[in-house]
């Protein structure tokens, strides 16, 4: 077993800064991985934003649920810049390429906060495609949501934690 | 620098084409690019296969990257090859337990072709 799912490590307790280290994260992630920029954004007005959704869990010292949410269109560009330009082909390749980028943006958040980084483990992430549907957070849980334009398209960013 | 085999193990073909593409741009000449999947996958292509380089990632299914840096120990034909972790852990302790295992270096997602070639080039001129 993953030692930091076995020792118990101290509780890690959101706090404001982290809206901002989310979107540094993701900021990062896009530059370095896509070479292309996003740009944060006010919350679509009664727009869902979009069919694909990848989301990697975190356990630990924080017990939450990490997930990129945006278009189909949005999904299939992010793959074919992550390869360098090349059509990704079928839907299985975005969809590995999303879950990559959750994958990524979990990873270098939990690098930023002092107790995560030694404290958490990782899920592989998992791919949710469509769009009629809601996500619940446990009793005692909140969110922290921040949204991006993506080539002028909207992209959601979401930390669901655990009470 | 002479041509070289690599094995890329990862639980996603997007980031096994990126490190190969990252790799290729580094100049490196591959000449055949293994991939698994996992590191159980790993191990099985090394079955009487020796390649010059291999780069795992470290969170994966079925066998993860430090269990799979384990199992190298015991395989032959993998003995002096290096191994460099490319991973989201951002875990220091993960990463000292690879390093403690045997792995050459590591390289953190999100990452860039320079990073990769800078990691990766002495460990293949040092093994040429």
């Amino acid at each position: 077993m993953n030692p930091i799912l076995s020792d118990r490590p101290a509780r890690v307790q959101p706090d404001s800064t982290w809206p901002a280290i989310i979107v540094q994260s993701a900021t990062e992630v896009f530059q370095l991985m896509l070479n292309a920029n996003i740009d944060a954004a006010q919350a679509p007005s009664g727009e869902r934003p979009g069919q694909v959704c990848a989301m990697v869990g975190m356990a630990g010292s924080l017990t939450a649920v990490f997930r990129i949410r945006c278009s189909k269109e949005s999904a299939h560009s992010i793959a074919t810049k992550m390869l360098g330009g090349q059509n990704p082909g079928d839907e299985s390749a975005v969809y590995d390429a999303l879950g990559e980028v959750a994958n990524m943006l979990a990873g270098n958040f939990k690098g930023k906060i002092s107790g995560l980084s030694d404290g958490c483990a990782l899920s592989v992430p998992t791919v949710i495609t469509g769009e009629n549907y809601d996500v619940y957070p446990h009793s005692g849980g909140h969110q922290i949501k921040v949204y991006f334009l993506y080539e002028g398209k909207p992209i959601s960013i979401t930390l669901e934690l655990s009470g | 620098m002479k041509p070289i085999r690599v094995l890329i193990v990862d639980d996603s073909a997007v980031m096994r084409k990126i490190v190969e593409r990252c790799l290729r741009q580094a100049g490196i000449d591959l000449t055949e690019v293994l991939e698994a999947n996992n590191g159980l996958e790993g191990l099985a292509a090394l079955q009487g296969r020796r390649v010059d380089l291999i780069l795992s990632d470290i969170n994966m299914p079925a066998m993860d990257g430090l269990e799979f840096l384990h199992g190298l120990q015991a395989v032959e034909n993998a003995k002096g090859t290096p191994v460099v972790m490319i991973t989201t852990e951002g875990s220091e302790s993960r990463v000292v337990e690879a390093l403690s295992a045997g792995a050459r270096g590591y390289i953190r997602k999100p990452f860039t072709p320079d990073q990769v070639k800078e990691r990766v080039t002495p460990l293949l001129a040092a093994a040429q």
